[in-house]
């Protein structure tokens, strides 16, 4: 795939998360990761995050990674609760394709003279991604000796996507790393933590990256798996030349104008999108819905938030 | 390992130091190589020898009795699970001169000012693995490292209590071993140990010129209370402790009674806005300063480990809301990572330009080639262990392995080296010590303690001191694990007697009449100690007016009162269920044998031994709420009861004279806790919950008792009469009242309808209708709720009943109306405990962990 337009695209993104419980939830606390921020390739114009019921309390932090993290809670009873985000943002094109001559992968395997966190620090394992030799064996089939670091990590990028089926039934979100690698099937999680896996184990430093897909394919392009759900991919260390370049293995691209980013971090742990602890509440439902939408003229958020902007 | 002795024989047959054995190729405490004793050691060497043997003995007794006493317990892996035994002090202490202590205590404080600037730089800009002082592996690939940490304020002191695990070679140098920066365990044992010892050997200790305590304890509660950020001048502070029957109950009970502090489990807190509260009876409370001592990870299940119970939801969000000072700050843990251990010298000069002055054991970290060269080249003169995370007890000695497990160590080596770490194997210091009835040299090992206070470090001025056959042995017990001594500070000068915890004349505290603190599950246990208590007392009193009556009558089966008194106990569960029917009598052994073997029956659920054990289970719960005394009592009613039988009995049970005895003391023991409590209790929800559980129990058994023996037809209910009115307390009142003149109605009348006897059903449902009404809002809104029905109802009719009816026979000679009221009583009593369980005790939500899936 390429891309198709050389300027930044703008998006409206919609993220609706609405529980519903079978009694009264007393007390409930949360942790949303689910605002943009400007960085990288993304610029956020607007950002709105909508709490119903109203929060009793909650803050807001920049988390490690440079995330963008609401806490909340809601101190009397209730039955439901509905968060939303509103974004609109722009994502700037890759400014490199997938032929571009890069190093080779070899060169960028270990740290310079002055290891880095949040670059180095990415060479090593982390709580749900082990690095092994089995990941290792997987990736030196593309990573073969002086194979330049973009070329080859596309391969496997690639290898993943057809290896590997997308079948939401095989895994859930508690499969390991090593359980998706022996079922070559799962979802995007799955798909982005094995080539994590996969390039840690050879020493590279690899991210994982949540976020969005556009929901309407580019005029004869074909239609992306994963649209209107959160989607998940990675981002290598390709060499400072270029820095750090976004790859996806459910749909075998670059990460270009079609995926939006919004949290970074080792892995699905670091960026989950919303954790909470409820007091009482019975069973409930969860119910998610994403709205990706391409829009031509700025727009205004509708109404102030509780968190503002 | 060859041995000499260095004193003559002579002497070694009258000297209390005869059997010491100096080992060779180690460091003695006591004699220098010439073989003769120390300065430092001199006074004490002569002191011991002036006591003898003979006192030296008296004080292990003594010591061992005070820890049984105190229940000084520890935690311990047994064939049979998880134990509590008692703890283990040696009679001998550990010496330290003020001389040599000078250096070893500036070395602790650079150490720890070291640790509290790394700690700060891992959390923060991690300049010391960007300017390669330590390798990035150890921090970023450590899985203790949880990103939140660094999130929380940056600014803020992290280290506030410190331990340090100390050595001394076979040269004598100083080594330091390890690092605690979490939540290290032993402080109060090492408190404990000074209290003991020095109630053994009060005139030995000053002596010695021996540095005290006590300041350090009272700077450690000063600095806990200059931390929070409001309500100064009188802060809750709280030790977070683990749930019940961790390895922390006894040292934390301990210290927050002595530093006067709140002790709490994570089930007791809660976070509302952003804020940390104790949930109490009467809402919730706040809390400024919260040492913890559950693990880092285990402190807030929304931001870090999400199957925790140990900690509260949201609690990082109150630390970064500066809404609660937790000791030590969550993530200090890694400032104890082995793998550091190695890079400290050259950190040390990154931040300060120097060197430390007490040097770490020579350790290698795997992951650096060069280090892994040397280990696997080393590995007989080496202890492996993890790089990541402190777990000492799993530690490998290369010079036991045989060749394959070198190997399979080599190529666990090779594969994951930067989770390693080895250190030097050390030939540890030899003291003496009380063991076996006299004195022996054993290797000690010490865990130092410091306190931080902004930039100025304080140490303690002694150590807890452990000792031990080997090496290997002490590397891999806990801290808990084995026997310990006191170690002293001694000097040539007095030390300053000054310091106590109890004066604080720098603030004027607000006077309160406190109360509502009470966590419910303080509440829940303090109810059930109030009911084990009565229940024990009540079934000791039926056994031993059965006794009395069995082991005194040569026919006691042809008394009817006697037959009442085993369908009694059998009905109380003390007794086969066979004893209350005659039939099944002949089939059962003699009772005369197995009534006295009940009293220590282990199988009997609601048996006397296990209705004990059941209280002292609830008081060590409590144990911060109960009086030094009231526990005591507790302690020696158990201890008594179940010492082993007197001696010349083979089969170990006991004989009915020794079982009234035991009985009678248990009785006497049990009085005085009721004593103790009545008179040392402050009028709080506290007391309020051990008094309701005494009351609904009595007023149960006296239900009980009325029922099983006077109920029944009998023509000649004398001798039924005095049964019950000894079992119940009420015959000396009731001879003082009708003299000798014994009929149904007066005696119905002292133990169901006379509000004025302690022992009266009446009396126990008038305490409880003015206990319900001090608790804080029953129920509220209108009308009467649940718990105030049945208190209400039943208070009516005990009221109303007419002792004369109550004791007209029926058709069948049974007393029904009397029945009729009883068993009113025996039903509501246990709806009336559940409703002031479901209201008050117990926290009937359960918390889960939500997501959003992917």
């Amino acid at each position: 795939m390429t891309q198709s337009s050389a300027g930044p695209v703008r998006y409206r993104v919609r993220h609706q998360t609405d529980y519903r419980y079978s009694s009264n939830v007393a007390v409930c606390q949360n942790q949303l990761r689910m605002q943009p921020i400007s960085r990288g390739s993304l610029t956020c114009h607007w950002s709105d995050l909508e709490i119903t019921p109203p929060p009793t309390s909650w803050e807001q932090h920049t988390d490690y990674f440079g995330n963008q993290v609401h806490t909340f809670s809601i101190e009397q009873a209730h039955r439901s609760l509905l968060v939303c985000v509103e974004s609109e943002v722009s994502v700037a094109p890759c400014s490199v394709s997938e032929t571009v001559s890069s190093a080779a992968w070899e060169l960028i395997t270990s740290a310079n003279s002055k290891p880095q966190p949040l670059l180095d620090e990415y060479r090593f394992a982390s709580p749900r991604i082990p690095t092994a030799s089995h990941f290792a064996d997987y990736a030196r089939i593309s990573l073969l000796p002086g194979r330049g670091i973009v070329d080859a990590v596309f391969d496997l990028t690639r290898r993943i996507r057809d290896e590997f089926k997308y079948d939401a039934t095989a895994t859930n979100v508690d499969t390991t790393t090593d359980q998706a690698l022996k079922l070559k099937a799962g979802v995007c999680q799955d798909f982005a933590h094995v080539q994590i896996a996969c390039l840690r184990s050879m020493g590279l430093a690899a991210r994982y990256v949540s976020g969005y897909l556009r929901t309407v394919p580019p005029e004869g392009g074909e239609r992306l798996v994963g649209a209107d759900e959160s989607h998940a991919w990675l981002e290598v260390f390709v060499g400072s030349a270029i820095g750090w370049l976004g790859f996806d293995p459910t749909n075998g691209c670059l990460a270009g104008t079609d995926h939006i980013p919004i949290c970074l971090g080792r892995d699905y742990d670091d960026v989950s999108p919303m954790r909470g602890v409820v007091l009482g509440g019975g069973k409930n439902t969860l119910k998610v819905s994403v709205d990706v939408e391409e829009v031509t003229q700025s727009s205004s958020p509708k109404e102030q938030s509780p968190t503002g902007r | 390992m060859l041995q000499t002795s260095l004193q003559s024989s002579d002497a070694a047959s009258e000297s209390v130091w005869g059997a010491v054995r100096r080992d060779v190729g180690t460091f003695d405490e006591r004699l220098n190589d010439g073989g003769f004793v120390r300065n430092h050691w001199r006074y004490l060497n002569d002191q011991f020898e002036a006591f003898g043997a003979e006192t030296l003995r008296e004080h292990a007794a003594s010591i061992e009795q005070t820890v049984r006493e105190n229940g000084i317990t520890v935690h311990a892996e047994s064939p049979d699970g998880q134990i509590d035994r008692p703890w283990q002090l040696s009679g001998v202490p550990y010496l330290i001169h003020a001389d040599e202590w000078h250096g070893i205590e500036t070395g602790l404080m650079r150490r720890t000012r070291l640790l509290e600037a790394v700690l700060h730089d891992l959390l923060g800009a991690q300049n010391l693995i960007r300017e390669g002082v330590i390798p990035g592996e150890l921090i970023w690939a450590n899985p203790r490292f949880h990103r939140s940490y660094t999130d929380l304020d940056a600014e803020r002191q992290k280290l506030h209590v410190t331990a340090t695990d100390l050595v001394r070679d076979a040269k004598g140098q100083w080594r330091i071993t390890g690092d605690r920066t979490r939540a290290p365990s032993g402080l109060g044992y090492l408190l404990e140990n000074r209290i003991v010892t020095s109630r053994v050997l009060a005139q030995t200790i000053r002596g010695c010129n021996t540095k005290r305590l006590a300041n350090f304890f009272a700077a450690l509660r000063e600095h806990l209370k200059s931390l929070a950020e409001t309500q100064r001048e009188n802060p809750r502070i709280a030790i977070l402790t683990p749930p019940s029957g961790s390895y922390r109950e006894f040292e934390d009970t301990y210290l927050a009674r002595y530093l006067g502090v709140t002790l709490i489990q994570g089930s007791d807190l809660a976070v509302r806005g952003g804020r940390l509260y104790l949930k109490t009876l009467g809402g919730l409370e706040p809390i400024q300063v919260l040492w913890r001592h559950v693990s880092d990870r285990q402190c807030d299940p929304l931001e870090l480990e999400s199957s925790s119970t140990e900690g509260v939801t949201g609690l990082l969000r109150c630390v970064r809301n500066r809404g609660v000072e937790v000791v030590n700050s969550v993530g200090s843990v890694l400032a104890e990572t082995p793998g550091l251990m190695p890079y400290l010298d050259a950190a040390n000069r990154f931040f300060f330009g120097d060197d430390l002055t007490l040097q770490s054991v020579k350790s290698y970290w795997c992951g650096d080639p060069q280090h892994l060269s040397h280990v696997i080249a080393n590995l007989s003169s080496l202890v492996i262990g993890s790089a990541m995370a402190v777990d000492s007890e799993r530690a490998i000695d290369g010079s036991l392995l045989t060749a394959t497990e070198q190997e399979q160590l080599v190529s666990r080596l090779r594969t994951t080296p930067g989770q390693f770490v080895a250190h030097e194997r050390l030939h540890f210091a030899s003291t003496p010590v009380w063991s076996e009835g006299q004195i022996l040299s054993r290797k000690a090992v010490l865990r130092n303690f410091q306190l931080l206070t902004g930039d100025e470090v304080r140490v303690l001025p002694g150590a807890l001191c452990r000792v031990g056959q080997d090496e290997l042995e002490l590397l891999r017990s806990p801290v808990s694990g084995r026997m310990t001594q006191d170690c002293w500070v001694t000097g040539d000068q007095p030390v300053d007697q000054h310091a106590s915890l109890l004066a604080d004349h720098e603030t004027k505290i607000t006077l309160r009449r406190g109360g509502d603190e009470l966590p419910s599950r303080v509440a829940e246990h303090l109810f059930w100690l109030g009911r084990y208590a009565e229940r024990a007392e009540c079934i000791a009193r039926v056994l031993r007016i059965t006794l009395q009556r069995v082991s005194g009558e040569d026919n006691w089966e042809s008394f009817e009162e006697v037959r009442r008194l085993i369908y009694a106990l059998a009905s109380m569960g003390q007794i086969e269920p066979g004893f209350a029917v005659s039939s099944f009598v002949e089939n059962l052994p003699h009772l005369e044998r197995s009534l006295p073997a009940s009293l220590l029956d282990r199988e009997q659920p609601r048996g006397l031994l296990r209705t004990m054990k059941s209280m002292l289970h609830n008081a060590n719960a409590v144990r911060d709420r109960l009086s030094v005394d009231a526990y005591r009592i507790i302690q020696r009613a158990y201890q008594e009861l179940v010492q082993p039988a007197l001696s010349g009995r083979a089969t170990g049970t006991l004989s009915a004279g020794e079982a009234i005895e035991r009985a009678g003391t248990l009785i006497v023991d049990l009085l005085a806790f009721s004593g103790v409590t009545h008179e040392g209790f402050v009028r709080t929800h506290a007391w309020q919950f051990l008094e309701l559980g005494r009351r609904i129990e009595r007023a149960t058994q006296t239900c009980d008792w009325l029922k099983t023996i006077l109920c029944p037809p009998t023509e000649e209910p004398g001798p039924t009469c005095e049964a019950l009115l000894e079992i119940t307390d009420s015959l000396m009142t009731y001879r003082s009242r009708y003299l000798s003149l014994v009929q149904l109605a007066p005696v119905v009348d002292l133990v169901v309808t006379d509000e004025i006897n302690p022992r009266s059903v009446r009396f126990q449902l008038e305490r409880i209708a003015s206990l319900m009404d001090q608790l804080p809002g029953i129920d509220g809104g209108a009308g009467l709720g649940a718990i105030q029905r049945i208190v209400v109802s039943l208070r009516y009719h005990v009221t109303v009943a007419d002792p004369h009816e109550l004791c007209r026979p029926g058709d069948e000679g049974a007393l029904e109306q009397l029945a009729d009221l009883v068993d009113l009583v025996v039903q509501e009593l246990p709806k009336l405990s559940e409703a002031i369980s479901a209201r008050y005790l117990i926290h009937t939500t359960t918390q889960r962990l939500t997501g959003t899936g992917r």
